[in-house]
C-alpha cells in the first residue's frame, strides 16, 4: 500500500476526499482538551489523576502504558460513556460533563472509533457494515451511497465490498472497521489496540492506513501496546501508569529514553 | 419523521429474519403465553356466568293472608318494588297457585288429588327476583313486618352460605387470572429481553457511530410489536380451530346453564391482541432502555 504523502495541500486534499468544508473557527480549535481530570470509579478504583492533556488539530498521538494505566478509561471518558470526576473533557470545544444527554449521539459523530475485535456485523457485507453507521443517524439515503464508495476506496476495499467479514483477513475486517469510523467525516480516529489481534505485517499496513488519514488532517489517537511500531514512528507519545501521565513527548519512544 | 418509520420498520423487518431462530422461539413463547392467558380467561368467564345465572334464581317467596283486599296487595308490592336490590314483583293469586300446583303435578304425571278438595287450599303469594341477592335478608324482614304477610319462606341463611361461595369463587377467579397475567407478562418480558440481548453488540455499534436514543430503540420497539402481533395472530387462529370441537363438547353443560357468551369472542380478540402487541412493545422497551441509560 502506497502512502498518500500530501502534507501542504493536506486541508484541500482533505476537504475534497473527506467532503468536509471547515470554518475557520474550528481550525484553529483543539480537538480535545483534558483539564485536571480524575476520574473515580463507584467501587473506589482511581483510574486517572489529575490528568491535562492537550491535542491540537491534526495531531497524531500514541497513548501508551500497561494495562489498567486508564487508556480505556480516557477513551470512555471521551464517548462520553463516563464523566469526569473532577476536571473538564473538552472535545471540539463541547465540554462533555455540560452536554446534554440528547446531544451526547451528535457529538460521538466527529469521534470515529476503532476497536482491537473490529466490531462488525457478521451478517451484513463490507458494504452495509459501513453505511450502517449512516444510516442509523439518519443520513439520508442518496447521500449514503457516494459516502460509502469513497471510504471504502479510501482503505482499499472497494473489490471487497459485497463479502462478509467472515470471508476477510483480519487486516481487511480492521480496514472495514476503519472506513466505518471515517464515514461520518470525524474530526478524531480513536484507535483502542487496533493491531492487537493481527500479525506484524498487517499491523504495519493498518498503521500506514492510519498515517494516511491523519495527513489527510483527521486526528489521531492510538492506545497501543505495540513497542516497535511506537518506537519506529517518532511520533508524539502520551504514557500513562498508574493513572498519571508519567510521559509526554514529540517524537518519542515506546519506553523511556534517558 | 416518514422515512424515520420506514427506516424502523424496515429495520424491524430486517431484525426479525435475521435473528429468525431467535424471534420465531420469542413468537412461540408468545403463542403459548397467550393461550394459557386466554384458556383462563375463558374459564373465568364462565365461571362469573355461571355464578351469576345461579344468583339469579334466588326469590323470595312471601304467602299472604286470606282476608286481604287488592289494594293492600298493591301496597305491598310498590313497597318491596321501590326497595334496592329488588328486580320484579309477581303477584301470585289463589287461582294462579292452584294451576300452577296442578300443572306440576301433571308435569310429574301424578294424580291430581286436588279436585277431590272443596275450596282452594293455597294462598296467594307475592315472588321477590332479587338483582342483588345480599339483599335478601332486608328485603325479608320488611316482607316479616307487614300484617298481611303470613309468613316469608325462610331461605336467607342457605342464600348466605351461597353468597360466600360464590364470592370466593369469584375472587379466586380473579386472584388466578392476575396471577397468570404476571407470569405470562414475566415470561414474554424476558424472551423479548434475549432476544434484544442477542444483539447486544449491534446495539453498541449504533451507539458508538452516535445513533440517537431513538433510532436505536424503535426499531426494536416494532420488532417486539410485530412479534406480539404475529403471537397474537396465531393464537386467534388456534383459538378459532378449536372454537368448534370445545363447543360441542360443552352442549350439554351450556344446556344446564343457558350462559351468555356473546360478548367473549370479541374481548377475547381485544385481550390477546392488547396483551401479544402490548406485552412485545413493553418488552422491547424495557430491554433496550438497559443499554441507552448510560
Amino acid at each position: 500500500m502506497t502512502v498518500a504523502r500530501l502534507p501542504s495541500a493536506s486541508r484541500t486534499f482533505r476537504r475534497r476526499v473527506l467532503g468536509r468544508v471547515e470554518d475557520q473557527a474550528t481550525q484553529d480549535r483543539d480537538v480535545l482538551v483534558l483539564h485536571d481530570v480524575t476520574k473515580q470509579y463507584p467501587n473506589g478504583n482511581l483510574a486517572l489523576r489529575d490528568v491535562d492533556l492537550v491535542i491540537p488539530e491534526g495531531d497524531f498521538v500514541f497513548l501508551v502504558g500497561p494495562s489498567g494505566a486508564g487508556k480505556s478509561t480516557i477513551i470512555k471518558l471521551l464517548i462520553r460513556d463516563e464523566i469526569a470526576t473532577r476536571g473538564q473533557v473538552v472535545l471540539d470545544g463541547q465540554d462533555l460533563a455540560r452536554l446534554p444527554r440528547r446531544q451526547v449521539p451528535k457529538m460521538r459523530r466527529k469521534i470515529g472509533i476503532i476497536f482491537q475485535d473490529f466490531k462488525l456485523l457478521p451478517s451484513k457485507t463490507v458494504w452495509e457494515n459501513v453505511a450502517f453507521a449512516l444510516e442509523v443517524t439518519g443520513t439520508p439515503r442518496r447521500k449514503i451511497r457516494p459516502a460509502v464508495d469513497r471510504v471504502l476506496a479510501l482503505v482499499g476495499l472497494s473489490a471487497q465490498s459485497q463479502q462478509t467479514p467472515a470471508q476477510l483477513s483480519g487486516g481487511e475486517q480492521q480496514r472495514t472497521a476503519i472506513a466505518r469510523a471515517l464515514v461520518h467525516d470525524p474530526r478524531l480516529i480513536i484507535a483502542d489496540e487496533p493491531t492487537g489481534n493481527l500479525d506484524p505485517l498487517i499491523s504495519w499496513e493498518i498503521l500506514q492506513l492510519l498515517l494516511r488519514i491523519n495527513e489527510l488532517g483527521v486526528t489521531v489517537m492510538m492506545a497501543t501496546h505495540n513497542a516497535e511500531v511506537v518506537t519506529a514512528l517518532r511520533k508524539r507519545v502520551v504514557a500513562l501508569e498508574e493513572g498519571r501521565i508519567i510521559r509526554d513527548e514529540v517524537g518519542g519512544a515506546y519506553h523511556r529514553e534517558d | 419523521m416518514l422515512s424515520f418509520v420506514a427506516f424502523s420498520l424496515t429495520r424491524a423487518w430486517q431484525g426479525f429474519w435475521r435473528n429468525a431462530v431467535m424471534s420465531l422461539a420469542a413468537t412461540a413463547t408468545m403463542v403459548l403465553m397467550l393461550l394459557l392467558l386466554s384458556g383462563f380467561w375463558i374459564i373465568q368467564a364462565g365461571l362469573l356466568a355461571g355464578l351469576q345465572f345461579t344468583e339469579q334464581k334466588v326469590e323470595v317467596v312471601s304467602y299472604l293472608q286470606t282476608n286481604i283486599t287488592d289494594g293492600q296487595m298493591q301496597e305491598l308490592r310498590d313497597k318491596v318494588a321501590a326497595l334496592p336490590g329488588v328486580a320484579s314483583v309477581a303477584y301470585v293469586s289463589r287461582d294462579e297457585a292452584l294451576q300452577r300446583f296442578r300443572a306440576s303435578m301433571e308435569a310429574q304425571g301424578r294424580e291430581d288429588l286436588t279436585r277431590y278438595l272443596d275450596a282452594n287450599p293455597l294462598y296467594a303469594s307475592i315472588e321477590v327476583k332479587l338483582v342483588d341477592p345480599s339483599r335478601i335478608r332486608e328485603v325479608g324482614d320488611v316482607l316479616r313486618a307487614d300484617p298481611i304477610v303470613r309468613n316469608v319462606i325462610n331461605i336467607e341463611d342457605l342464600v348466605e352460605r351461597i353468597l360466600t361461595v360464590t364470592s370466593i369463587l369469584r375472587t379466586a377467579g380473579t386472584v388466578l387470572l392476575v396471577v397468570v397475567g404476571i407470569i405470562v407478562l414475566f415470561i414474554i418480558v424476558n424472551t423479548i429481553r434475549l432476544a434484544v440481548v442477542a444483539r447486544a453488540e449491534e446495539i453498541e455499534i449504533m451507539r458508538l457511530v452516535g445513533a440517537s436514543d431513538a433510532f436505536i430503540r424503535w426499531p426494536f420497539v416494532f420488532e417486539g410489536a410485530f412479534v406480539g402481533l404475529l403471537g397474537a395472530v396465531v393464537t386467534l387462529g388456534i383459538l378459532a380451530a378449536a372454537a368448534d370441537p370445545i363447543g360441542r363438547f360443552m352442549v350439554d353443560f351450556f344446556r344446564v346453564l343457558p350462559l351468555q357468551f356473546g360478548s367473549l369472542t370479541r374481548d377475547l380478540v381485544t385481550l390477546v391482541m392488547a396483551a401479544g402487541v402490548g406485552l412485545g412493545i413493553l418488552g422491547s422497551w424495557l430491554s433496550v432502555r438497559t443499554y441507552l441509560i448510560r
